[in-house]
């Protein structure tokens, strides 16, 4: 069991991950090293063969594969490693960890600084507690896009989809082009889960009916799926009596939220908000463990790539800088307050030692003008509009916070104009 | 059709262990049929195969356990709950003791945590001081009354709506899936046979009807002097099949909660409610996997296959569980199911030899506290059929019977030295397949070659897909294996056998069907 010492080791090899480890090497770091537990790089945008990735980033519409694959060329062009098919099973408070690969058995990695690049994971149809049998055909969107695209395999004929969530828009429309049948997409919330444009693209385009305000209140069938009850819900989202109606169906596809992976962050003892369901960070992207950096979908989960894919290099930047030593400790603490209308927000704490990206989703769609609000004063953004589906986002400049003089907090929220 | 052509590669792939699926042609004789593989046919087997006799356990199922051995509350209880006198109260302190001398032999997980009643009023008390006094005639060691205080300076979540607790630290939480899989892995080793997807459809009896000759499946004839009859939910029918209708089974549902592991240490220690008629009231314990389990309900229906939850029962469920344990969050749940529990009209478990039909045994009705008493009702069983069947079968000792027998490695629980050595041995041990409970590719292979050829059977040996993504990441993994070392085209893998495929064909193929192109 010897050891594997690396300067910034870096946790999934997905575009959060790659993006840091470029960040990394870009801003000097000796020895980046990915380690990633599939046998192939790319995480979940390998099987997202649909394109609409890299507009702000690239300037073009590309697949996932595609996006992918310029992002990999770099990090192979900067000098970033990678260990394939290790899986990071246990994490110390220390950010030492150990990783399990059928060539290496297992070993410990002990490195200067750690990026946690997880991603997230799809929310089960046993979170929901839906009433009813348990039988074959009920899969999570994400499975059921690596079924098809990866594997070249059909998980049913005849489709129900409960949950409005991107992932579940682009299967609507996968399954359609493979021949299924798709009866129908039940959201219970009186607004979309997903992206607007994947509303049009993948549900209208193709004349798949799309139900707000309903979901599915009991499943059918002992070995397969044969068909699941849907109903309205009120405003509290209960069911309403009397407005339940059979569908007959073989598969139920569940796209109906993403949770931030953290099992490790959590055994390395990293705060986690209860909120995002990811660590709490900084402008730095630095957890509540100094040596400790996170991005991308692990701390909240984003709705554009690009995003992830920037956050990812800032917190390789920040962590190769931690592993020179070059990361002064923080002299301000100033705590990020979310709003009445701000659901999710990351950052949550300003360090004031760089220019800060706050990325929000909204508890209620805005569908007007709006603003972005920071206060104390100073700050202020348009928008045409905000989603829950989609994120908004604002820039604070490091001269702002230290300005603050003795502020703790500072507030943002999305208020009509 | 379905079925013989995804089940018959099982037979040419098989080596290790004797699991058979598919159609027989030929009529097969055994000194001993046990129907139904759940704890009670595993333990009976298992005790069986300490003699030089040849053993078939029967099971529809396409995994074991499948029916109230697999969906209970995994709890060994202490011996309380049950009338001083009863057949219940004979065996339940008996098995609980069992399980704990077999745990190391027999390699299943249990913990011995104790366990709790708890009183909300005065009544409530009455009733507590009831069982202790049940507790102590029955021979249940160091059961107690303590206060509401006491409770909560051991057990910080428990609701401070309850004034006082029976504390019997002889209850433990059980890994009832290992439990089951120990007691039947075990006997296989010593030579029983284990037939899956084999339903019984009746009883064979000699013409004048005084004597069993064996059992008619799906399969084909199973010949045998001595059937026994641990069909759970399904024990009266077999009975009546042999014009014993001394009992009914009334299946009663219970429908259950299993939380993230987030939640799991909100309790130490197994939590019931008062009990009532109905049943011991909605539990709450934290598993042997860390999970916290809430449920029962306790409904009655007709149905006797079907599983199914429903709003009110799982509604039922959360709330019963808040009134003992407050701090229990919504949204920590990562699955549901249900369970039928085999109900008997007696209201105690039905233990007997048949003088006629002779060579006709039941057991059955085995319900709560059935899971704990199962092993000492099987000593017992064995013990008798050894005098009272000795015309039909000579019980000589089986001088090959080995005790013991080892699980799976569980890679979760293992040091890292362990896994290190166990890496170095075989390198699958270090090929992830299920993320949320660390199962290794080792563990999925291992499970295939001691039976599992379902989805689910994959699960219940090695725990892919119980965490908290239920699947979503090793699902596709999990089939990929399956289809591999089975040697079967993946659209045939099944989540639970029958008609219950994961996949139903391949992408494309939907245009080269008829008339599309």
């Amino acid at each position: 069991m010897s050891d594997i010492t690396v300067d910034v080791a870096v946790i999934g090899a997905g575009p959060a991950g790659i993006a840091a480890g470029v960040g990394a090497k870009k801003a000097g770091a000796e020895r980046v090293v990915i380690f990633e537990r599939d046998w192939d790089l790319g995480g979940i945008l390998q099987q997202c063969i649909h394109p609409g990735f890299g507009l702000h980033i690239f300037g073009e519409e590309l697949t996932g594969p595609e996006y992918m694959h310029r992002w990999i060329s770099k990090a192979r062009e900067v000098g970033v490693e990678f260990l394939m098919n290790s899986m990071v099973f246990h994490m110390e408070d220390d950010g030492s960890f150990w990783i399990m690969n059928p060539s290496l058995g297992i070993k410990k990695v002990t490195p200067k600084s750690v990026v946690l690049a997880m991603g997230c994971r799809e929310r089960p149809l046993g979170a929901l507690g839906i009433p009813g049998t348990r039988p074959a055909g009920i899969y999570t969107a994400g499975t059921a896009q690596r079924l098809v695209n990866m594997e070249g395999y059909m998980p049913g004929n005849k489709v129900v989809i409960l949950g409005s969530g991107d992932v579940g828009l682009i299967m609507a429309r996968r399954m359609i082009w493979e021949g299924a049948e798709v009866l129908g997409v039940y959201e219970i919330m009186p607004w979309p889960g997903g992206l607007r444009r994947n509303i049009a693209q993948c549900l209208d385009d193709y004349g798949i009916p799309f139900h707000l305000e309903e979901t599915v209140v009991e499943i059918h069938g002992k070995d397969r799926l044969e068909g699941v009850t849907v109903a309205k819900v009120d405003m509290n989202r209960k069911p309403i009596v009397g407005t339940e109606r059979l569908v007959g169906c073989d598969t139920l596809l569940l796209a109906v939220g993403l949770i931030p992976e953290n099992e490790l962050s959590r055994m390395a003892g990293v705060a986690i908000n209860p909120v995002t369901q990811g660590p709490y960070v900084n402008e730095l992207l630095q957890t509540s463990k100094p040596k400790i950096f996170a991005a991308g979908n692990v701390v909240i989960v984003y709705d554009l790539v690009d995003w992830v894919s920037k956050e990812g290099e800032r917190a390789g930047k920040n962590a190769a800088l931690f592993a020179a030593g070059e990361l002064k400790e923080p002299a301000r603490k100033i705590k990020i307050l979310g709003g009445s209308n701000v659901r999710l927000y990351s950052p949550q704490w300003l360090s004031g030692q760089a220019d800060a990206t706050i990325y929000m989703r909204v508890a209620q769609p805005i569908e007007k003008r709006c603003k972005v609000i920071v206060e104390p004063g100073a700050y202020e953004k348009q928008l045409r509009y905000a989603r829950p589906g989609e994120m908004s986002e604002v820039q604070i400049k490091a001269e702002y916070v230290q300005s603050l003089g003795d502020v703790a907090e500072i507030l943002v929220d999305i208020r009509e104009a | 059709m379905h079925l013989r052509l995804c089940l018959s590669p099982f037979l040419n792939c098989f080596t290790g262990y004797k699991v058979f699926g598919g159609d027989f042609v030929s009529t097969r004789y055994y000194d001993v049929i046990v129907i139904g593989g759940g704890i009670v046919g595993s333990t009976v087997a298992r005790e069986l195969s300490r003699y030089d006799i040849k053993v078939a356990v029967l099971d529809k199922a396409s995994e074991l356990p499948s029916g109230a051995s697999r969906a209970n509350s995994g709890m060994v209880h202490a011996g309380y709950d049950d009338e001083p006198g009863s057949i219940k109260a004979q065996f339940c302190p008996k098995g609980n003791l069992i399980y704990k001398n077999l745990r190391e032999e027999l390699d299943f997980t249990l913990n011995e945590v104790g366990s709790y009643v708890c009183a909300l009023d005065k009544d409530e008390i009455a009733h507590l001081e009831l069982l202790l006094e049940q507790g102590k005639k029955n021979g249940v060691p160091s059961v107690e009354i303590i206060s509401g205080d006491e409770l909560r300076s051991r057990e910080p979540n428990a609701s401070r709506e309850i004034i006082a607790a029976l504390w019997a630290p002889t209850g433990c939480t059980i890994n009832n899936f290992e439990a089951v899989l120990a007691f039947m892995d075990n006997a296989q080793q010593n030579g029983v046979e284990l037939f899956l997807e084999t339903e019984m459809l009746d009883v064979i009896l000699s013409q004048d009807k005084r004597q069993v000759v064996g059992v008619k499946t799906n399969r084909g004839m199973f010949l045998s002097p001595i059937v026994i009859n641990a069909a759970g939910v399904h024990s009266d029918e077999v009975a009546r099949m042999v014009g014993d209708d001394s009992f009914i089974i009334h299946p009663r549902r219970g429908d259950y909660f299993i939380s993230d592991k987030y939640v799991g240490n909100l309790v130490k220690s197994f939590f019931f409610a008062c009990p009532s008629e109905a049943g011991k009231g909605i539990t709450v314990a934290s598993t042997t996997d860390h999970n916290l389990l809430m449920g029962p309900t306790s409904i009655f229906q007709v149905d006797r296959n079907k599983t199914a939850t429903t709003a009110e029962g799982l509604d039922q469920v959360i709330e019963g569980a808040r009134r003992l344990i407050p701090p229990i969050p919504i949204n920590m749940a990562i699955t549901t199911f249900a369970g039928l529990r085999a109900d008997p009209d007696t209201g105690d478990f039905v233990i007997g030899i048949l003088k006629k039909p002779h060579g006709f045994v039941n057991v059955a009705g085995i319900k709560s506290p059935g899971f704990t008493s199962a092993p000492a009702i099987a000593q017992h069983i064995v013990e008798r059929m050894k005098n009272e069947l000795k015309d039909l079968v000579e019980f000589k000792p089986n001088r090959k019977f080995v005790p013991e027998r080892r699980h799976i490695p569980r890679f979760a629980y293992l040091s890292m030295e362990e896994r290190s050595d166990l890496a170095k041995e075989d390198p699958r041990y270090a090929q992830i397949v299920c993320r949320c409970e660390s199962v290794t590719e080792g563990q999925v292979i291992e499970a295939i070659r001691r039976g599992a050829r379902t989805v689910a059977a994959v699960k219940i040996w090695t725990r892919a897909g119980a965490g908290r993504c239920q699947g979503g990441f090793c699902g596709p993994r999990v089939i990929d294996i399956l289809a591999r070392e089975l040697n079967i085209p993946r659209e045939e893998v099944t989540r639970h056998g029958g008609h219950s495929r994961m996949l139903v064909g391949k992408t494309k193929e939907y245009w080269f069907r008829e008339g599309r192109l």
